[in-house]
């Protein structure tokens, strides 16, 4: 293969779920560079020569995923040209702030392209946003909201819906501290919406005085938006997963507010969950995750109700048993009277 | 003149330049070039020129330079302010 063949080169966008010969053919080349297809990707930037794909991108909503170029094409402009056709395919859909993960060599070719790292777990992946103030000024508006005092608490939630459980964690680490600030995930990958989330946790908290109430920004990433296809082994890809997230926090978030603590909740299913809450531990608190200062994880014992583990998970079993007397223990008189009008 | 909205001009090709403006307090500019180290006075230059010629008070500059040449850099710059400033009233014969 002549790497000055005068084919001529299409750019084009393809919706795979129509196209099945072209559906086989990125993932075939997806998979010489060691990628899968991520399930959440259906539109793809590809480069055809001769009716066959040697590169492409896919795009899903303004994350850049899935990049992959046939390696007889690799180191002449095509690189280059792909990515910003799939920049381009993103603004005219109306996305302008683009994130990107690669994996860490790849990094110095998109800073060529106009991203600018944000965070990096060491050999596993990058995180990278298009443009090189996006976190700075996302914190620079945090930082209005700072509060005074030595002990600034922490909680990140989805809250989906929320329970007894997240109620007692939150009044418990108010308790605790001269402030508390609380993200609830802004995105709607959940069965409840975002708004109705958010409602809910604002309507069980009006007892709380030292608390603020955030949506998560694009900067608290949640495992439903986070990459599966990066990395084929499930220890790897949580491991990737909560670096990204917590190093965020370590390092952006936590210095705008001057958070000292995070709060969550045990998990007491698994080893696998027990294994998480260890992970956690390591970036938010360990001197070799981060140069920026540690954050105290505090863990929270789950409470009961009528010898049931209160999870929102538990609930929405029960409600998809239609068990409604057992939610109606689980839930705040808030979050009941919302689920019966939503039942209705 | 100020920047009300997001919008680009250009492409990533060599010696081509992909200029994104924004929304901002203040003029901001902020050059990302592979020739940054022989030419980066000089791009900033002809940006900054480019947007005083059209009075721009408030907007954010991003620059992805790919080794354009001025009179490159000049036209992008302004059919990207242009576009994310929405000012319909134009001195024209400014921009000659």
């Amino acid at each position: 293969m002549s790497y000055f063949s005068d084919t001529a080169i299409d750019y084009l966008v393809v919706n795979i779920t129509d196209m099945p010969n072209d559906c086989q053919q990125i993932k075939q080349l997806l998979k010489l560079a060691n990628l899968d297809l991520d399930p959440n990707v259906t539109c793809f930037i590809v480069a055809k020569s001769d009716d066959k794909i040697i590169a492409c991108a896919g795009i899903d909503r303004n994350i850049i995923k899935c990049v992959a170029i046939h390696p007889d094409y690799q180191g002449n402009q095509l690189n280059l040209t792909l990515i910003d056709k799939t920049i381009k395919y993103a603004y005219e859909k109306g996305y302008f702030h683009l994130f990107l993960y690669t994996k860490p060599e790849n990094q110095p070719f998109f800073k060529g392209c106009g991203f600018y790292p944000i965070v990096e777990v060491p050999n596993l992946v990058v995180l990278m946003e298009n443009t090189p103030v996006g976190i700075k000024q996302y914190c620079k508006q945090l930082a209005l909201q700072r509060q005074p005092g030595a002990k600034i608490g922490s909680i990140v939630m989805n809250a989906n819906p929320f329970t007894k459980g997240h109620q007692y964690l939150i009044n418990y680490a108010a308790s605790q501290c001269d402030w508390l600030h609380l993200f609830v995930v802004n995105e709607d990958a959940s069965q409840f919406s975002f708004d109705d989330r958010l409602k809910l946790v604002k309507a069980g908290t009006t007892s709380v005085h030292n608390l603020t109430i955030y949506p998560s920004s694009s900067y608290i990433i949640s495992k439903a938006t986070f990459p599966t296809y990066f990395l084929k082994e499930a220890a790897k890809l949580d491991q990737a997963y909560m670096g990204i997230d917590l190093l965020i926090f370590r390092n952006y978030i936590a210095p705008a507010l001057h958070i000292t603590h995070r709060f969550v909740g045990s998990e007491p299913f698994s080893d696998v969950t027990r294994a998480y809450n260890d992970s956690m531990r390591y970036w938010l608190q360990d001197e070799k995750a981060s140069c920026y200062p540690a954050i105290e994880l505090v863990e929270i014992e789950r409470i009961k109700e009528d010898e049931m583990i209160i999870s929102a998970s538990l609930v929405r079993k029960y409600l998809a048993q239609k068990e409604y007397e057992k939610v109606k223990q689980l839930v705040p008189p808030s979050t009941w009277d919302y689920l019966q009008k939503a039942l209705h | 003149m100020k920047i009300v909205q997001e919008a680009t001009a250009g492409t990533l090709e060599s010696s081509d330049l992909l200029v994104k403006v924004q929304p901002n307090q203040g003029v901001e500019v902020i050059v990302n070039s592979d020739v940054n180290k022989q030419f980066g006075d000089q791009i900033r230059k002809v940006v900054n020129d480019t947007l005083k010629i059209l009075n721009v008070t408030d907007g954010l500059i991003i620059i992805d330079d790919k080794g354009a040449l001025d009179c490159a850099i000049k036209a992008r710059v302004e059919c990207a302010v242009l576009r994310g400033a929405d000012d319909q009233q134009l001195d024209w014969s400014k921009l000659l």
